[in-house]
């Protein structure tokens, strides 16, 4: 390596390769489809806001959202400890802070300003919009270079780090909104954030300069007592009664109250959102919607750290030899993760279904659902209206859990490969069905083919789902994870849960509207099964390589 | 005498990388069996066999006659055990790891888990993540050897550490020793804890074993003789036997296989004579059999 520039772009360029390629690839897609519409002759826009957004939107802000954490050491940093996030390693290096600090911020900004020029100029805009040109690339080089001095500068109390960054980007985004609105010129915009880029340099410098000789500021005797009454509080003094028991004591320090904590952070947000809306009721409607979706929303990012067998690192996926020792079978190590996320999911939805009814009262909008309770009532009779608000409710309760649960056989296997794979298929299908579904809303024949051919795709479905089961099945047996008594008791509730599941839709929904064999098929695919019985097979997997 | 430890022919690969290759071994009840080897030989390669961390994939494994994989339960709870990445949950505080710790083993000795955390001074209220090193090694040594465990397996337990940890495990060993059964199996490639505590040591170099048995046995079939010649030399002879030379000039050192015998009569037609000969360390055996010799090139 001829100089400490080179190694950092190569360190940089090596760490990152798959990332920035996949970046690479989806900016040549960008460039591929709209020289594909030049050829034409007639330019294809994304005059829908959704197709643009996801085609375009999107995956640029997921890219610079990458970019951050990349070049600002995001990925292998404690964001919420007190020291430095700036690799410790670095420190040794016979360069000045300077250069420490200015490279990577040199190489980030550089990065992100070519990330919104090729968006610029390579996606299809909207014909009606008119797209600035160099201000938001430099507005995309100033939240990172402030992202990079404020994420490496050392901090007096843990998690103060992402309050102050946080607050910076918000500050930002004030100050170019509201010149934005006020219509300032392209001049005035690069007056307002040029400035911004040295002096976050500065604070960059003098942060990498802090932590390199070890200067890290400690305030946390302020709040000693309160950690003292948390602790108190959350001190078990008795014994575990079983190994089983201890474990899911484990899990649930470990992940429990992720999903609780993140909905709680949230509730207050959203149901404030019902007073500000008080006199609309569409609004009012849409707010409790997105209240109740907003655990199983949660789930899916909870998800990805409940499964992860191994939280010290973010590299890691492999068991800790601590967990791979404790001498426990892994379906027991597996079935405390699956207690903890049913605890998990109650505490959340106790706490919507506690709150809910306080905003409703607090806000005065308790009327409004009071009225549509009635209508549906009146609409449908009492006990369907109740076993329908029930079964709504079980319904978010259960996709609440399934979120949780459903990428646990991914995430225990402990492959990087498989993980990170998994992540990109999951994304590629997600964007290809909202393209495709995009295309079937605009065929009305296409809509009617599929509607015809809609129950043969659950049965597909459904024989996949059956096929993987037998073969988890059979893998369980053969491995002795699982007793053949167990696994018969397995199947046997499986069978329950489906039958009751396929009942209830008989009884509630129009068999006219749909047949009995299609909502067999509902109840086969909606009970989980193969994904849930393989993660025992793939802790084994991990456990023992 | 009965095995808890039976290694059969195991070979084991990473990528293109030999970790092991066909290694035997046998750890019998009540030995204090040390594993030697460099940086990268395989010791922690088979280690991980042994606690089921890894799958016998080729040969196999059995501990206490069961293979560690197909039923950890009854494998695991038998036995202690010491990691070298020093692994304990950071957001655990001591008392809640004893606690947690404790529900896994039926025989968990409560009293002896807090003479442990007396000795070694740990703070039942500070977080695993607060504490040293040395500290967080010490109370993973605890958790390993609170339940009597009748095998305990140390890797690199001593790794990093300061003297006084140091001091703190070897007597953990010493202590398990004591106890009637107990078996001990550690890694270390600090040779001098391993000659001090081990009573059978095994040498791997490069996924092979190099050399294994008794401890007292291994040192009493090699000698370290120390040889002066007339004249200046600059390579030592090529003397049937030896398994590397050390020095230079007139005064040469080396570790024989065997009696002195054939080297006294080879060193005296070079005009040299043996003016020392003793019972070599473990250290230098294992520089002998696994280390690149001083000067390779012999004068034939």
């Amino acid at each position: 390596m001829r100089s400490h520039a080179a190694a950092v772009a190569w360190e940089f360029r090596q760490r990152h390769r798959w990332g920035l390629i996949a970046v690479a690839c989806y900016l040549l897609a960008l460039a591929t489809f709209k020289l594909l519409s030049l050829e034409r002759g007639q330019p294809i826009t994304f005059d829908d806001e959704q197709t643009f957004a996801f085609a375009v939107i999107v995956p640029s802000a997921t890219a610079f959202m990458y970019f951050l954490a990349v070049f600002s050491f995001g990925f292998a940093g404690d964001l919420a400890g007190r020291q430095s996030i700036y690799p410790a390693r670095m420190f040794t290096l016979p360069a000045t802070s300077g250069a420490l600090a200015g490279w990577p911020m040199l190489y980030g900004t550089v990065a992100v300003a070519i990330l919104w020029l090729a968006t610029r100029f390579l996606a299809a805009w909207p014909s009606d919009l008119d797209v600035p040109l160099i201000w938001p690339a430099l507005l995309a080089a100033v939240f990172l270079a402030w992202t990079q001095a404020l994420t490496w500068m050392p901090y007096a109390l843990p998690g103060l780090r992402v309050i102050v960054t946080v607050l910076m980007m918000i500050l930002i985004d004030i100050v170019i909104f509201t010149a934005h609105d006020s219509k300032a010129s392209e001049v005035v915009m690069l007056a307002i954030l040029a400035p911004n880029i040295p002096l976050a340099y500065l604070v960059a410098r003098f942060a990498v300069a802090r932590a390199r000789r070890g200067d890290v500021p400690d305030r946390r005797r302020i709040f000693a007592r309160i950690g003292r009454i948390a602790d108190l509080l959350s001190r078990r003094r008795d014994r575990f009664r079983s190994p089983a028991s201890a474990q899911a004591w484990f899990e649930r320090r470990r992940h429990g109250r992720s999903l609780p904590a993140l909905v709680g952070i949230l509730l207050p947000f959203e149901l404030f959102l019902l007073f500000l809306f008080r006199d609309t009721p569409v609004l009012v409607f849409e707010t409790l919607c997105a209240v109740l979706l907003t655990p199983p929303f949660m789930a899916v990012f909870v998800a990805a750290t409940v499964s992860k067998p191994n939280l010290n690192g973010s590299d890691s996926y492999g068991v800790t030899p601590f967990i791979a020792t404790r001498p426990l079978t892994s379906v027991s190590l597996v079935t405390a993760k699956l207690k903890v996320t049913i605890w998990s999911t109650l505490a959340t939805w106790l706490l919507v279904i506690v709150t809910i009814p306080l905003a409703l009262r607090i806000f005065g909008t308790s009327p409004m659902v009071i009225e549509w309770t009635q209508k549906l009532v009146e609409a449908v009779g009492t006990p369907r209206a109740v076993v329908i608000v029930l079964l709504g409710f079980s319904a978010l309760m259960a996709s609440t859990w399934k979120q949780l649960v459903q990428s646990l056989c991914i995430g225990m296997s402990g492959r990087a490969w498989l993980v990170k794979g998994s992540v990109f298929l999951a994304l590629s299908l997600l964007t290809i069905m909202v393209l495709l579904a995009q295309w079937v809303f605009e065929n009305s024949g296409v809509i009617v083919t599929l509607l015809d051919a809609f129950p043969w795709i659950l049965a597909v479905l459904v024989c996949f789902k059956i096929s993987a089961a037998a073969w988890v099945a059979m893998r369980l047996h053969d491995s002795r994870l699982l007793s053949d008594r167990t696994l018969v008791i397995g199947a046997l509730c499986w069978n329950v849960a489906v039958f009751a599941l396929f009942g209830l839709l008989v009884w509630l929904l129009p068999t006219v509207l749909f047949r009995s064999h299609f909502l067999a098929l509902v109840a086969i695919l909606a009970i989980p099964l193969a994904r849930l019985s393989a993660a025992p097979l793939a802790l084994s997997w991990n456990r023992h390589r | 005498m009965e095995s808890v430890i039976n290694v059969s022919e195991l070979t084991r690969r990473f990528g293109a990388t030999k970790a092991l290759a066909s290694v035997s071994l046998s750890v019998t009840r009540g030995a204090v069996h040390g594993l030697v080897g460099a940086n990268g030989a395989g010791k922690t390669t088979l280690i991980k066999h042994v606690l089921g961390l890894l799958r016998a994939k080729s040969g196999s494994v059995r501990v206490f006659g069961l293979d560690p994989v197909a039923e950890p339960v009854a494998v695991l709870s038998r036995i202690g055990y010491l990691s070298e990445e020093k692994d304990l949950p950071e957001w655990m505080r001591v008392d809640e790891l004893i606690r947690y710790s404790r529900a896994f083993y039926p025989a968990w000795d409560e009293v002896y888990a807090e003479e442990l955390r007396q000795t070694f001074a740990l703070d039942p209220t500070t977080k695993i993540r607060n504490l040293s090193r040395g500290q967080k090694a010490q109370a993973g040594l605890l958790i390993a050897l609170a339940h009597r465990p009748e095998l305990l397996v140390l890797d690199e337990p001593s790794s990093g550490l300061d003297p006084i940890v140091r001091r703190d495990i070897l007597g953990a060993i010493i202590r398990t020793i004591a106890s009637e059964g107990r078996t001990v199996l550690f890694s270390s490639h600090l040779l001098a804890e391993v000659e001090q505590v081990a009573d059978h040591v095994t040498m791997i170099d490069q996924g092979r074993i190099a050399q294994s048995g008794p401890m007292e046995a291994l040192k009493e079939s090699y000698r370290c003789v120390t040889v002066r010649f007339a004249e200046p030399r600059p390579r030592p002879p090529d003397v049937a036997g030896v398994l590397c030379w050390d020095g230079g000039d007139r005064e040469w050192t080396a570790v024989v296989h065997g009696d002195s015998g054939e080297l006294d009569g080879a060193v005296a037609n070079w005009g040299g004579r043996v003016v020392a000969e003793r019972a070599p360390s473990l250290e230098e055996l294992f520089i002998a059999h696994v280390g690149t010799p001083a000067d390779p090139a012999r004068e034939a």
